[in-house]
């Protein structure tokens, strides 16, 4: 178990250099999936089975649903793939050399092995003033947003519409 | 730009410097800086030609790469310590790799490469914008954090801003390019006062605003953008045309005028700190500021450069720009010498 989460870390970061080594949108899209389930493989190996279904339904389900329908629209004739073009490929072999030579050193030296730690994510939290009333801490974080976390949400809000607008305001015809 | 499209794009321009002033857990203030990035791009690009797109995306690349870098440096801060308070990043990593980010963020060399080339693809009043007021929110970062970062790194990025901003800006023609070493060389006396007096930089960026702001208005109510229709300022108004000499030389450091107050104040607590050599630097490197607003001077207002003589007799047109705050703005920016033994409510 202890290995699961690691390797999915190491596979996450994988599907990153997947689509920062710049394919087409198309493949760079499916990379984000890979990316994303990976992801929420890591929240649930962790203990937060809660954040990890959200990271599903929301991120893959929802925003990723909208890109890839998004680049459907407007994708090329023959989008650029790993394979046909010697710089992407160059990449994302540099990419994946960096992440072994990253592997190599975490386990060289006597240093805390970093990613090994697991599992932060299902404790209990206290609530209540007479004792014996405990809430799993993810599902409570998730519900604080709306409480005590209101402020971060009304900017969270705010700023995602304002995002939609920047780029529909930047994509406008410009003449 | 649609006016309601542009209000909402200003109040969040402006909620986004505010929230990163007002907080104190890194998560805002990180927030904060991306709101301002984020709506900075569409005032960038109000004008519709591909050069104005080119600085936009530059402006994006810079601004996002250093808020990817200040959130790792967040995300380590964390890891080392366990909490998000802006005033106690004691992990030197952390606290370094986010003061390298706030420096690109406020375009000091060596980040600085950013500043001349989106300040020149815009407008001038989004250049104005983009020196003024996109300087706030960093700063109050640094002025929180800057404690437990390692001064040399501030001492080098300062030297190294005043000298490229002095050097950099001597063969320039452009305004807005002068301007955007300007503010480069003067980031860099906010940074080397950082670890000394932090109340010294909060008034050197309130003088430099006054005087930036003042030189913008001045720039766009004459619609002024390079060094040859600056010769040709005294015809349409005179008396901004003497207006724009003192404030630039306000701008280089020269007394009794107000941008002398804080080179001085700075020069005395360096010295103040048994530190010689660096101020003697700083105060010679100023000088190459200096030079080229000298340069302007004489373009603009002491010297008449030979034209026809229709030229000389331009027919005057009623001045559809708004000059409300420009009075204020150059007399702050011209006579608050005198008023120096008030910076003590700065603190």
């Amino acid at each position: 178990m202890m290995y699961i989460v690691f390797i999915m870390g190491v596979l996450y970061v994988v599907g990153f250099i997947g689509f920062s080594s710049k394919p087409s949108p198309v493949y760079g899209g499916m990379s984000l999936v890979v990316s994303g389930g990976l992801g929420c493989g890591i929240i649930m190996g962790s203990g937060g089975s809660f954040l990890g279904l959200v990271v599903f339904l929301v991120y893959l389900g929802g925003m990723m649903v909208v890109f890839g329908y998004t680049i459907a629209m407007a994708t090329e004739e023959y989008p650029e793939t790993w394979g046909s073009n010697v710089v992407v490929l160059g990449a994302f072999l540099v990419g994946l050399l960096m992440e072994v030579f990253m592997i190599m050193w975490l386990f060289s030296g006597e240093h805390e092995l970093m990613g090994f730690y697991f599992g932060g994510l299902e404790d209990l939290m206290v609530l209540g003033e007479e004792g014996f009333e405990y809430v799993r801490e993810d599902y409570s974080g998730g519900a604080s947003l709306y409480s005590y976390g209101f402020w971060f949400l009304a900017m969270a809000g705010w700023m995602l519409f304002v995002s939609i607008f920047i780029a529909i305001e930047v994509t406008r015809k410009r003449y | 730009m649609n006016p309601l499209a542009l209000s909402l794009i200003l109040t969040t321009l402006l909620a986004g410097t505010l929230i990163t002033m007002m907080s104190s857990h890194w998560l805002t203030a990180w927030m904060g800086l991306e709101m301002n990035m984020l709506t900075m791009i569409p005032i960038l690009m109000k004008t519709t030609n591909p050069r104005s797109t080119e600085a936009a995306t530059k402006y994006f690349m810079t601004q996002a790469m250093a808020s990817m870098m200040l959130m790792m440096a967040l995300t380590i801060n964390l890891m080392y310590s366990g909490q998000w308070s802006i005033t106690k990043m004691t992990n030197p990593v952390a606290s370094n790799m986010a003061l390298m980010a706030l420096m690109t963020k406020l375009g000091s060399a060596p980040f600085h490469f950013w500043v001349p080339e989106v300040t020149q693809g815009v407008e001038l009043t989004p250049g104005m914008i983009l020196l003024t007021w996109q300087k706030l929110a960093p700063l109050s970062l640094l002025y929180q954090m800057a404690t437990y970062t390692n001064t040399n790194l501030i001492y080098l990025s300062g030297l190294l801003s005043i000298l490229i901003g002095g050097w950099g800006g001597l063969n320039q023609t452009q305004l807005r390019k002068i301007l955007a070493y300007s503010s480069i060389s003067h980031m860099g006396w906010m940074l080397i006062i950082l670890p000394f007096n932090p109340t010294l930089t909060l008034l050197n960026l309130t003088i430099y605003i006054m005087l930036t702001l003042s030189i913008f208005m001045i720039l766009t109510n004459t619609f002024t953008t390079s060094m040859s229709s600056l010769t040709l300022m005294w015809n349409k108004t005179p008396a901004m045309t003497i207006m724009l000499m003192t404030t630039l030389l306000s701008l280089g450091g020269l007394p009794p005028l107000s941008g002398f107050m804080p080179k001085w104040l700075m020069i005395h607590e360096l010295t103040k700190n048994n530190s010689i050599i660096m101020p003697l630097t700083m105060a010679i490197m100023a000088l190459l500021n200096m030079y080229f607003y000298m340069r302007l001077i004489y373009y603009s207002s002491l010297t008449i450069l030979p034209s026809t003589n229709n030229m000389k007799m331009t027919w005057r047109f009623t001045n559809t720009k708004h000059t409300m705050t420009l009075p204020t703005l150059i007399t702050l920016s011209n006579m608050l010498l005198p008023l120096t033994p008030m910076i003590s409510m700065l603190e």
